[in-house]
């Protein structure tokens, strides 16, 4: 009988790590773009 | 010239909306992963990293490799377009490979008991990751236009050379890191469950990653006006 490891939190890390960076890349992504593509006044 | 600005800023919005839809797609598959797949029996929860490690990987990989044939294709056809697109598709491989490469030691600690290892894929990919933060740096040093484009086309076919390499180390060395499960000739070596989450978190990250370069590609469409621009007023 395999004994199921308990590391959860390394689990719950690496989600939450990943969600920082795919956000924080397409919230700047997005800013530095609507800024670039405004019309000039 | 304003006609490049609307054309950005038509993609600007829908490269916004379907990075939107695939962040949601994303939430579903955590979702998915966390509630709706089984624990793997002998890796504990740390098993199911899987579910973000292999799309980043898949998205790296796939973002690298078009900004080579992208960057090949530019150097015999010398169209902006393309270079603008190996420049959007090495940006957004960038973040794929930031994820990639902080959730595999994440993965690692528990199961190989490190959370590095200079490991031949490991190396490989660190370092391929470095020669995409150094095209970015070239890009942003270089400013004749022409220039830039020729230059960073040479680092994009060098690192498209390093991309089977990283794929096939698994074959050619000996290594600690797990060989493909669903990618092999005797076809995937998953249960059901897991295997539909790992390929609809593939499908829900491609789309990510097609929408952030729609982004990107319009924010290069931007820069390229605005330096036409002020080339304009300096000649």
């Amino acid at each position: 009988m395999v004994e199921t490891p308990q590391n959860g939190g390394y689990m719950a890390a690496a989600y939450i790590v990943a969600a920082v960076i795919y956000l924080t890349y397409s919230v700047t992504l997005w800013l530095r773009a609507r800024r670039a593509v405004r019309p000039p006044v | 010239m304003t006609d490049d600005l609307a054309r950005a800023r038509a993609l600007l919005r829908t490269g916004g909306i379907v990075t939107l839809v695939a962040l949601l797609g994303a939430a579903g598959v955590y979702c998915l992963a966390l509630n709706f797949t089984p624990t793997e029996a002998s890796q504990g929860l740390a098993q199911k990293i899987f579910y973000i490690h292999v799309p980043a990987a898949w998205g790296t990989l796939v973002a690298f490799s078009l900004c080579g044939l992208a960057s090949a294709a530019y150097l015999f056809l010398l169209d902006p377009r393309l270079d603008r697109f190996a420049a959007s598709s090495a940006e957004v491989g960038l973040a794929f490979a930031a994820v990639m490469l902080t959730t595999g030691p994440i993965w690692g600690r528990p199961i190989w008991g490190t959370y590095w290892d200079w490991d031949p894929r490991l190396t490989l990919t660190l370092l391929t990751f470095f020669l995409f933060l150094g095209y970015g740096a070239l890009r942003s040093a270089l400013h004749d236009p022409g220039e830039r484009a020729r230059f960073s086309a040479v680092i994009g076919i060098m690192a498209l050379v390093l991309v089977p390499f990283i794929h096939l180390s698994v074959y050619l060395f000996r290594t600690i890191h797990p060989k493909p499960v669903v990618l092999r000739p005797e076809g995937p070596a998953l249960p059901f469950e897991m295997l539909r989450t790992l390929l609809v978190s593939v499908g829900v990250f491609t789309l990510l990653y097609i929408g952030l370069v729609t982004m990107r590609y319009a924010l290069g469409i931007a820069r390229d006006h605005a330096e036409a621009d002020a080339g304009g007023r300096d000649g």
